[in-house]
């Protein structure tokens, strides 16, 4: 009996405490997942650094014609972003549900901002012709921004229903709040290597 | 609201912040035309390398995680880097 109650008792206190060492913050499935997405971002990273070896006047001349600024923007935005939604989950950790639910709200309206940013920065491309088939370097470009941009609203959406798990769950489920902020926090993650790429190195 | 900022994840957030503008201004033209540079290109990719692993750390919390998941995560930053600065340097 005493097995059994203090099996519970360890249970409830990694579920409750992800920052016990060896504890998980959220699923296990969602670690799976989050390390296949990574690796196949990191194949199309190394790809991208070996096409742009295979002709760096191209890629170079293009990368002149981006936004440096609406780059750094956007990385912060995320990394604000983010930054909401950590605060958040250890506000649901603590029971503090108002400031929970402010927080990932904040975290949205950052999250938000960011597609509305990239729609911003590829019309005025678009319109002036430089579309993914006028060289390599615009193809990785609109390909992997663009499969990054799916990341975000897909990631918007799952916000959405941690949101409304805090807001309408009697006891917020905590390993849940954690999964929808680790994938958030992959997202920001996989901006911060492209930002680099795309944006910055030479 | 003062337990928010003075957080370690706000301080985290803050020199996040710093680095992303100080690579951006590493990166930036200055009007002159783009060339191929190592020495920018190893300092951007450095500063992405470091942002990435304080993410991976604080936010996502894998410092408090299992070791598997540790050595994969920073085993991904760290051979990402590798192999980019590796490729960039034989092209």
């Amino acid at each position: 009996m005493s097995n059994t109650l203090e099996s519970v008792v360890h249970k409830v206190d990694v579920r409750e405490q992800p920052q016990v060492v060896g504890a998980f913050p959220g699923q296990p499935s969602m670690w799976f997942f989050i390390i296949g997405d990574l690796l196949i971002f990191g194949a199309y990273f190394i790809a991208y650094m070996a096409y742009r070896s295979q002709e760096p006047d191209v890629f170079l001349q293009s990368q002149q014609a981006m936004n440096q600024g609406v780059g750094a923007i956007n990385t912060i935005v995320l990394l604000t972003s983010s930054l909401f939604v950590a605060l958040g989950t250890e506000a649901v950790r603590a029971q503090k549900i108002r400031d929970s639910l402010r927080l990932f709200g904040l975290a949205m309206v950052f999250g938000a901002l960011f597609p509305v940013l990239k729609i911003f920065e590829w019309l005025p491309k678009i319109e002036a012709g430089h579309t993914p088939g006028e060289n390599l370097y615009l193809m990785f470009y609109y390909v992997m921004t663009g499969l990054h941009l799916f990341h975000v609203l897909l990631g918007l959406v799952i916000l959405g229903f941690v949101m409304r798990n805090i807001k309408t769950a009697a006891n917020p489920d905590v390993r849940f709040v954690e999964t929808g902020a680790i994938y958030w926090h992959m997202v920001d993650l996989l901006w911060l290597v492209l930002f680099a790429l795309f944006y910055l190195m030479r | 609201m003062g337990s928010y900022l003075n957080n370690r994840l706000t301080h985290v957030w803050a020199f996040l912040t710093a680095i992303t503008v100080a690579s951006w201004w590493i990166g930036q033209s200055r009007g002159a035309t783009f060339q191929l540079d190592a020495m920018v290109t190893l300092t951007v990719l450095l500063m992405a390398s470091v942002k990435a692993q304080l993410v991976i750390q604080y936010f996502m919390e894998v410092r408090s995680a299992p070791r598997w998941l540790k050595q994969t995560a920073y085993g991904w930053n760290i051979g990402l880097l590798l192999l980019l600065t590796g490729v960039y340097w034989l092209g």
